[in-house]
Formats: structure tokens, C-alpha cells, sequence
């Protein structure tokens, strides 16, 4: 699975980083960085992370492609 | 061949009684159907769970357009914000309207806030019974937010009266909207008037009219910023920040639980808001004809989001009627949803959050009277909270 941010819609909330930190951080600036966007199938605990930092995205700028 | 016409209800969402308890009305429409039809607001509501969460989502079906309000005269009014616009002309607005009201602008806020909220609390602590709606709920967000816009003199006095009148227009051409109709106005004159000068040096509102002097955003929209900061952000904040009031005094134990585990402040502010989220009900419009679950919606036909059917329904949270701090409902409804998601959501988390970090350091328990509800058209808030006698820690 992959993680596609839509970085026109991300306003920096934070929430995906508390769900993911493994997978994604906000920079010195606010801005949203991917760390992994690949996740394994075979990793069902990070593949767990990933969609609950999806879940959380208040304005929907996270999706799983 | 399925019958896919949505039931019928005789309710009226806006009767005085249902705006003080809406919860058995919540219920019964949730029990009813996805999608109900009410004759006296002429709106399709969505009760459910998932389908308010696909609606909000889904902004190509679920228009912001001539939507949001229950009277055309608001929706006249809104024509134009982010708030009643959809992509791609939503997407310009709400950049700019963000701009300075985003997490991560709002970072330099929070050392500021954490400690005008502990004084507060320290004091009110201090006192032992204090009316907490006005002492508290509605002193930390008012003066917050005044000073982010940089408001002096009247403004500062008038944002309280502006800001609940805000919200009432957006209910039903009632007597409640039809009495508030002239305080709106007179905020929308203020912000048609206001010009830099009239802010503090330093303050994001003067930030606001700097950008537009510098042509980073159109001319004419500083003014229609602050509008909106007003108009959106003050009741609500008011409102949640009484529920947590409220709740924590209805429920020791859990205060208790953020007491003992302080990183649970964030997960108890979700859980007040999934609770009681500050509104009522929010409009959109059906761009086309629609089925949700199974239940058509006629192209044109207004629609109803009731965030607290949803966030009560037992579909998706286990025992909804339950106040737990440790269920951490992060994906509640309160603040809406995509592309619309409440703005100022990272400024009402910096407050509240501040609020139950305060209460949970600072209070074993609050003995509180009875509550005091006025039937309002969109915010459900408490009107008078006393709090008669606080157990401090």
C-alpha cells in the first residue's frame, strides 16, 4: 500500500504524525513529510498506523492508493 | 421494486424543546432511518454515522452553495466565503482564511494561552464558586481571540454579542434568527469598516490587512477574514469549552483518569466534543439525485448534517451514551470533516487543551447547580453554569 498526501488541502494539523510517527512528521516549518509512503502488506502493524493516520486527517489530505 | 423515498417526520428541529435536548430527537430520527425528511425545515437530515461522514467528504454531491444556513437571507449573506463555496474557489478561500489560524501558524500561541488559561483557573480555584459560563468558558476564548485579531475598545466588547448572533441567522427565518438578524449585521458593518490601524500593531488581524496591502491576498478580503474568525470561532469555542466544564463535573471519575495521566488531554477534548459537539445541525444541498444507504435524495433538496445523531450512533461508537476520555474518538464529528473541516480547529484544540490540562492539575472535583439552557438556532451551549464549590487538588 502507498500513502498519497494532498498537499494543497494539508494545513499541518498533526494528527497523522501522533497516529504514525514511524511514517510521516511535520518539519521545523509545519509542513507534512512522508518518511515511508511505501508500506508492506506484510506489515500489518505499520499498515494498521498508516490507516489510522488517514482516519484522523481532519481535512482529508491523506489517502491510501 | 425497493421503496428507496426516504421516511417522513413531523419534527421540527429548531422547536424550543429540541434545541435544549436534542438527544431523544437524535435518537428517534437515528432509529427512523439514514436519511429522514422534515416537512417543517424542508431538509433531508442524514442521522447516521457513515453517511454524514461520506456527505462532508463528498462536497461534488454535498454542496457548500446557497447551503449552509436554513434561510436564503444567510445564504445570501455567506455567499462568496470559503464557507459557502466548493472547489476549486473553496480551495483560494480557505488558504487564505488559514493562512494565520493553522496549526502550524499558531504554534508561537500555545506557551500564551496554556498560561491565560492556568491564571484563569488558578483564580477561579482560589474563589471556590464562580458562574464558570462566564468566568471561564467564555472569558478565555474572548480574550484570546481578541488579541489575535488585535481588537481595541467596542469590538472587544461587542464580540460576544456579534459572534452568538452569528450563528443564530444560520437557523430557520425564526424569531431567534429573525432578532438577530440586525446584530450580525451591525459585525458585518464593523468588518466592511475596519482598517489596520484599528488593530493592534503585531496582531494577526493586522498581519491580515499587511497581506493585503502587500497583494499576497485580493483586495477587500482582509475584513471578510475577521468576519468569518468572529463569526466561526467565538460561540463554538464558548460552547465546548463549557461542556468540558460540564462534563468533568458530571463525571469525577474520568477528570480523575486525565489526572492521573495527563496525555489523555487530548484524547478527553475529542470525547467532549463526540459528547456534545458545540453545533446543532449544518446545511448542504444535493447537486444531484443521491442515495444514501439505500434512501434517494432529489437533486436540489437541501440536506441536514446533525453531528450529534452521528456522533451518538451506536453503529459506530460502543456505548455512545457513555462519557469515557479513554475512547479517544478521533475521527468524531464535531469539527466536520474535509474539505470543510472546522478552520479553527487547531485554535479551539490549543484552548481547550489548556483548559483540562489547568482543571486536571489544579481540581479534584467540581460541585455544580443545575445547568441553565436557552433554546439557541445552531450553537448548544450552556448559558449559566454554577459551580458552588471546587475540591482543589
Amino acid at each position: 500500500m502507498r500513502i498519497v498526501l494532498d498537499r494543497e488541502r494539508c494545513e499541518g494539523h498533526g494528527l497523522c504524525e501522533e497516529a504514525a510517527p514511524d511514517l510521516m512528521h511535520l518539519d521545523d516549518d509545519g509542513e507534512l513529510v512522508l518518511d515511508r509512503e511505501e508500506v508492506s502488506d506484510d506489515d500489518p502493524a505499520a499498515a494498521a498506523r498508516a490507516n489510522g493516520a488517514v482516519r484522523v486527517c481532519p481535512v482529508a489530505a491523506l489517502r491510501i492508493a | 421494486m425497493t421503496d428507496s423515498t426516504p421516511p417522513v417526520s413531523d419534527i421540527d428541529l429548531f422547536d424550543d424543546a429540541v434545541t435544549v435536548d436534542p438527544w431523544p430527537t437524535y435518537a428517534a430520527l437515528r432509529e427512523l432511518a439514514p436519511v429522514v425528511y422534515l416537512p417543517a425545515n424542508d431538509t433531508y437530515v442524514l442521522t447516521r454515522y457513515e453517511g454524514i461522514r461520506n456527505a462532508l467528504l463528498d462536497w461534488e454531491t454535498f454542496s457548500s452553495v446557497n447551503a449552509i444556513g436554513f434561510n436564503p437571507m444567510v445564504n445570501e449573506a455567506l455567499t462568496g466565503t470559503s464557507l459557502a463555496s466548493d472547489p476549486p474557489v473553496h480551495t483560494q478561500l480557505r488558504a487564505t482564511l488559514t493562512e494565520n489560524l493553522s496549526p502550524r501558524a499558531l504554534r508561537g500561541l500555545k506557551a500564551t494561552i496554556d498560561t491565560k488559561a492556568d491564571a484563569l483557573v488558578e483564580q477561579l480555584v482560589n474563589k471556590g464558586s464562580f458562574e464558570a459560563m462566564d468566568a471561564l468558558a467564555r472569558a478565555l476564548p474572548l480574550e484570546v481571540v481578541a488579541d489575535l485579531i488585535g481588537f481595541t475598545g467596542d469590538a472587544r466588547d461587542n464580540m460576544l454579542r456579534w459572534g452568538q448572533a452569528a450563528m443564530q441567522v444560520i437557523g430557520p427565518m425564526n424569531q431567534r434568527t429573525a432578532e438577530n438578524f440586525p446584530i450580525a449585521g451591525e459585525l458585518y458593518g464593523w468588518c466592511s469598516n475596519v482598517t489596520a490601524e484599528d488593530l493592534q500593531p503585531g496582531s494577526v488581524g493586522r498581519g491580515i490587512f499587511d497581506a493585503e496591502a502587500r497583494g499576497d491576498i485580493p483586495p477587500h478580503t482582509a475584513g471578510h477574514i475577521i468576519h468569518q474568525y468572529l463569526g466561526a470561532g467565538v460561540d463554538s469555542t464558548i460552547a465546548s469549552i463549557g461542556n468540558i466544564i460540564a462534563l468533568f463535573a458530571a463525571h469525577p471519575d474520568q477528570l480523575a483518569l486525565v489526572r492521573e495521566d495527563p496525555s489523555l488531554v487530548p484524547a478527553a477534548f475529542n470525547e467532549v466534543l463526540r459528547y456534545w459537539p458545540p453545533l446543532h445541525v449544518w446545511g448542504r444541498r444535493a447537486t444531484k439525485d443521491v442515495e444514501v444507504e439505500g434512501l434517494r435524495i432529489p437533486a436540489e433538496a437541501h440536506v441536514g448534517i446533525l453531528f450529534g445523531a452521528g456522533n451518538h450512533d451506536p453503529r459506530h461508537y460502543d456505548d455512545p451514551e457513555a462519557f469515557l476520555v479513554e475512547r479517544n474518538p478521533v475521527d468524531h464529528l464535531a469539527f466536520g470533516y474535509g474539505p470543510h473541516g472546522c478552520a479553527g480547529q487547531g485554535l479551539a484544540r490549543l484552548e481547550a487543551h489548556a483548559v483540562i490540562d489547568a482543571l486536571a492539575r489544579r481540581v479534584e472535583r467540581l460541585v455544580v447547580g443545575p445547568e441553565v439552557r436557552i433554546p439557541t438556532n445552531i450553537t448548544r451551549s450552556i448559558e449559566q453554569l454554577p459551580v458552588l464549590e471546587v475540591v482543589p487538588a
